[in-house]
This record gives structure tokens, sequence and C-alpha cells, in this order.
């Protein structure tokens, strides 16, 4: 029997979402329901059965507060130093990204896992790092202790560094492409030709565009840092803590007891996160059908 | 309750059957090995594999394990031993997962606990046992002694094995430091006039320090003996918050934050940044020294008041598919020969948990051949300064209240 294409189309793009509910969206459920049951103690060989106790304990305390907004404080600053600097390099050196060396030493450090990068922050700032250690070979400093706070230090500065350089060459790349495939140079040249001066075009022509292109992306990786893991759990203070590191925690507890406050944890981090990409990906909805 | 196991049910059959069914299950095991002869426990035991989950951080007992447990069980009992790594928390959240989804064939067989673990594992009932009674080379071990046979004021009754026994000490650089502090008074002069080179980790060996202290402002060795006393601790460890708060700012990073693992604290010493460390395994310096980590003028001692000295184990876990197979390697692991092996200072460098007046003379013979070790201190050295586990509370209250008291401060 001959099997017409569009019905071919139709049947791989029901495998598809069949692939695309039983291997991102089940298990993200499953898991999803078995911390919220945990959390209101149905599930759990040592809870007693259902109870508000934990959330109630959680949403007492300051600690998962402190920790949203540390976190969300953290992510806010990576992205848009890293956003930044991505801008600034496409828009002002492009024609340096188009070197084969540099256009390799881009991505390269898309190659490195975070875990390393913050390993790597680590030799190098610490206080008996690198730097640190030039430093006092250049007479800068008189000892280790001179060197300023960098690593496991109250802003941060080690965390959001390494995001920046994991996450700056991922984003000169994708503006790269954007700026062609949008063909941005043209229209700079049309502006110009209609008189605007060479920097204007480039900041009323082509940053808007980008900027408004990468909106989703950005905001995608604001969220994808507020959940990050290795680099706070190596080069973050004991408090406050990002979020996945303070989850963690409670999750791998001495006391057995308190686990379901982990889970509780786990349940409004998950929910808060599910629904900023909600409105997130409606209000891009709603401009494509608007816009 | 019924709601409750009804949602049980439904939710960890689906569990089971989208993830843990793939496998096929194997018949289960109707012997009660309670009651089996130990020559038919060994020989159910041939051609089996045993399933053993333990900390692998240390190079020289993975050394230990792979290149003399292993071959030597293959050899003597034609056991195939696997190890998988975990510690503490794993074996804990995997045992309580299965047990959640009512798995009666698990996992791992066998697992390397202390009495953090021992505790939480009681408190789920994950462990087998009793079981070492039955275990031949149990004779060798003195059940008599406190500090094998109670483990955080707990006894073990025969539902671990004792594998190896440590105290904890402390650290320093006999080059950079004269004269170590071995008191509260002493540490307070320290860190004034060393700043910055002292802290304390938010784990298990930080609250071991922290049980130390406790002890010394309980004005006795002895003074955490005995059950949990809430009233003595809140006297206790009020008097330790203040110590810590007002001495934190000589601590590492003026105390605004504490190293997460005790790792890093290794780490630190060795690079300078901290003059004073410690640790199980009275320091583990031997080990560090020799791989080249901590320098050679590295010492060791400890408390003046007592540092914690206690045993590890060897547990069977609840769902252990080869309990007979669990049983003969535990039972090997405890005989005078690999116990010798682990003692090996340029080897394992475990103290052995073996009685020498109970030994056959010519294995006391060759135990006494044991070369000393060239840094760190001998567990006989410290043991005439040795506190026993408190019971598992102090644990619990210290962990909670050095986050709020001290870190959250």
């Amino acid at each position: 029997m001959k099997i017409s294409e569009p019905m071919l189309l139709k049947n791989r793009g029901n495998i598809g979402i069949l692939l695309f509910f039983g291997v991102i969206i089940m298990p993200f459920a499953i898991a999803f329901l078995y911390a919220l049951l945990y959390s209101f103690g149905l599930v759990g060989i040592l809870n007693d059965g259902f109870t508000i106790a934990y959330w109630l304990t959680v949403l007492s305390a300051p600690q998962l507060g402190y920790s949203f907004l540390y976190s969300a404080l953290i992510a806010a600053v990576s992205v848009i130093f890293s956003v930044g600097l991505s801008l600034f390099t496409v828009l002002y050196l492009k024609k340096a990204l188009n070197k084969p060396f540099i256009n390799f030493m881009l991505y390269m450090p898309l190659a490195i896992p975070g875990i390393v990068s913050a390993f790597f922050t680590y030799q190098l700032f610490a206080r008996t790092g690198f730097f640190s250690r030039l430093s006092y070979q250049l007479g800068i400093i008189t000892e280790a202790a001179s060197f300023p706070d960098l690593i496991n230090d109250q802003f941060a500065f080690g965390i959001i560094l390494t995001f920046i350089s994991l996450l700056a060459p991922f984003f000169i790349l994708f503006y790269l492409n954007l700026y062609k495939n949008e063909n941005l140079e043209a229209l700079e040249r049309v502006a110009i030709s209609l008189g605007a001066n060479p920097k204007l075009a480039t900041l009323k022509v082509s940053l808007p565009i980008l900027l408004k292109k990468s909106q989703t992306v950005v905001l995608l990786y604001f969220i994808f840092l507020l959940g990050a893991y290795e680099v706070p759990l190596i080069l973050g203070q004991e408090s406050p803590q990002m979020l996945s590191v303070l989850i963690l925690q409670e999750l791998r507890q001495f006391d057995l007891n308190k686990i379901p406050e982990g889970y509780t944890m786990a349940v409004i981090y998950t929910s808060v996160v599910s629904l900023i990409t909600f409105f997130i990906f409606r209000s891009q909805k709603n401009k494509v059908i608007h816009g | 309750m019924k709601a409750k196991k009804a949602i049980n049910g439904f939710f960890f059959s689906f569990m089971l059957v989208a993830l843990i069914n793939c496998s096929q299950k194997e018949e289960k095991q109707q012997t009660n090995w309670k009651e089996a002869s130990w020559e038919k426990i060994e020989a159910s035991s041939e051609n089996t594999e045993v399933n053993f989950m333990m900390w692998q951080g240390s190079p020289v007992m993975n050394n230990y394990i792979n290149n003399y447990v292993i071959p030597a069980l293959k050899e003597k009992y034609k056991i195939d031993l696997k190890i998988s790594s975990g510690q503490g928390p794993e074996i804990v959240q995997l045992l309580m997962n299965e047990k959640q989804a009512a798995s009666d064939q698990g996992q791992i067989d066998m697992v390397w606990i202390n009495g953090e673990t021992f505790f939480q594992l009681r408190k789920i009932e994950g462990l087998y046992g009793p079981f070492v009674q039955q275990l031949p080379n149990a004779e060798y071990i003195d059940f008599d002694d406190p500090f094998i046979s109670i483990d955080f004021q707990q006894n073990i009754n025969n539902m671990e094995a004792p594998w190896g026994i440590s105290q904890f000490a402390f650290v320093y650089d006999s080059a950079k430091v004269a004269n170590p502090p071995k008191n509260l008074t002493a540490l307070t002069a320290f860190v004034k006039a060393n700043p910055g080179t002292f802290t304390i980790s938010n784990d298990f060996s930080g609250m071991t320090l922290l049980k130390a202290f406790l002890a010394e402002l309980g004005g006795s060795p002895n003074s955490l003996d005995g059950s949990f006393d809430q009233q003595k601790y809140d006297t206790l460890s009020n008097q330790l918050w203040q110590w810590i708060n007002e001495n934190k700012q000589y601590f590492w990073k003026e105390g605004s934050t504490f190293p997460k693992e005790h790792s890093r604290m290794d780490q630190m010493f060795a690079s300078g940044e901290l003059l004073l460390s410690y640790g199980f395994a009275e320091g583990g310096i031997e080990e560090k020294v020799i791989q080249g980590l901590f320098p050679k003028t590295t010492r060791g001692y400890a408390w003046k008041n007592g540092t914690v000295l206690n045993s590890n184990y060897l547990g069977i876990t609840y769902n252990a598919k080869n309990i007979a197979g669990a049983l003969t390697v535990i039972n090997f692991l405890l005989s005078p020969e690999a116990q010798l092996k682990k003692a090996d200072p340029g080897g394992a460098n475990a103290n052995t948990v073996l009685d020498m007046d109970k030994l056959p003379e010519e294995w006391q013979k060759k135990f006494q051949t044991i070369t000393t070790r060239q840094y760190g201190p001998s567990l006989d050295e410290l043991r005439t300064h040795a506190i026993k586990e408190p019971a598992p509370e102090y644990m619990l209250k210290l962990y909670e209240d050095f986050r709020t008291h001290v870190i959250e401060k």
C-alpha cells in the first residue's frame, strides 16, 4: 500500500509529540507529582500521612525567599553583563571575530563544562590562586590575605565571573548569526545612506533589533542560571545559597524527618519557574499574533 | 493511612513498571541465612556477584579494594565484588527509595558506613541483621570495647560489623606552628595571633570538631556520654555559639562563610591558607604526606579534653540480593590477613579492629612487624585523649544550630 506524503508527515509529527511527551513531559510530571506528594506527607517512608506542616515551616522561614532573591540577582547580573559584552563585541568588533583563531577561541569555551570553569575560576582568583601569587611576586601584595576576596565571597564575584565566561561566547555567536540572518549590515548601510551617522545607525537600527529578537533566549538563560548548581556549589557562600544548592542540601540532610521540607522547596521553585516560562511564551505568542 | 498506602501503591507500581522492571527479576532467595551453617553460606556464595557501595574518596583505600580485596575474593571464593560509589546520603536515599518502592531485590548488598549513616539506616530499618555473630572472624574482635560495640551511643546489636577504627585529630605544620592549641582558651589566642587560618567545615568533620568543643565546655571527656540531654545541650551549645560568634572575625574569611566540605580544608591547609586543620583517621596525615599534598613537617595531635574515637562499619542492606555473598565478603574483610594488609602504613594505613590478644600468635607477630607511621600520630598515642561519639541528637542539633546561630547570623 502506498502511503501518501502528507500522511507520512502527519505520522512523523505525532511520533514527535509522543516522544516529547514520553521523554520530557512525563518524567518531569512524575517527578513533580512525587515531590508534591512528599511535601504533603503522602509518600515517604518516614511520613505519617497528609500534613501541611512542611509547607508552613518552609513558607514561614526566610531562607527560601533570600535564596530566590540572591539567585535572581546573580542570574540577572550575569545575563546583563554577558549580553552587554556580547552586543558590544558583535556590533563593534565583528571584523576581528571573522579571524579563524578568534573564531576558534569563541567556540572553545562552549565545550567546557560549568564545573570545570568553576575550578578554573577558583584556581585563578582564590587567595592562594594564580593572580594572588602573581601579585605577591610583583610586590603588589605582601601576603595572600591582602588579595581581594573573590571566591566564596559575599558579592558572588566568582559565580558571576564564571557564568559570564560560560554565557558570553554563546551570546556572541548567537548575535553574530542574528546579525547576518537579519541582514543588519544592509539595514545600517541604508540608514547611513539616508544620512545617519554610523554610530547612530548601529545604536538605533541594529541594537534594538538584536535585543528584541533575543528576548526569549535571554529570559530562558536567566531561568537556566537561576537553577544552576555546580558553579555556586564550588564558588558560593554557605549563606545565602543559590536555589539548587539550598534545595539539595535540604534533601540530603542528616535529619531525615526534614527531607519533606526539601521537596516543598523543590515544588515551590519548580512552580515559580514554570509559571515564569509559561508567561514568557504566552507573551511571545501574543506578540506574534498581534504584532 | 489507607489513602497514603493507595497513593504509594499507585505511584510506585507505576515507577517500577516504567523504570525498574526493565531488568528481569531474579528469583527471591528463600533461604534463612540466619539459621544457615557457615559452610553453607560460603558454598552458596561461590560464583556469585556482591555489590558493595562505598566511599571512593581515598585513593589508598580504592587501591586496597581494587588490587587486593577483589582479586583475593575471586581467588578464594570465586566471588565477583562489584564496587559502586556512594556514601552516607546516597546510601540512605537509595534505600529509602527502594523501601518506598517495596523493592525486595536491592541494587546493593553491602555498604560501608559510619555512625551517622548507621543512625539513619536504623531509623528507616534499612539494614539486614543481626548477622555479626555468624561471622567466624568476629571472634577476633573485642565487643566489650565500647568504641566498637557502641556507635553514636547505640549498641550495634550485631547489625553492623566493625571494619576500621580511627580517632579525630588536629593537623598542623610543625615548620609553621610551634605550639598548636589544645583547648578553647589556647585556640582563642591562636586565631587572634593568626587571623584567617582556622575555620569549621559545615559537614560531618566540622560537626565532630564541635562535639569535641562541646565536651570541653561540659568539663570532662565524658560530659556528653549517655542519652541526649536537651538542657545540657542548650547550656553548652549557647556557650559554644557565643565563643564562635565572638571569635569568628578571626576565622577564615572573617567567619562570613564556612567551607561546605572538609576536603576543601585539606586543599587550603596544603596551600598554607589554613594553619590548623583536623580530620578522622588521626588526621589522615600519612596518606596526604606520601601523596605530596601535605608537607613532611605535618603533625597531628588530640585535643586535651579529647577528640572522638569511633569505628566504621560494614552493613548488609535489608533487601540484599546476595546475603550469603555479603556475609562471606565481610568475613573476609575482618580476617587477620585482610586487616593486616589494610593496616600497611604505605598502603591503606587503617587501624585494625582486631584485638591482638584474641589473635593466634602467628598473626600477632605479623601485626607487630607493621612499621610505625613516619609523619602522623598512631592511634595508641591519641587514645589517651579519646571521647565517645555522643548521641545522634547532638549531631542533629549541631547541624541545624550551627547554620542558624553562626552561618546565617
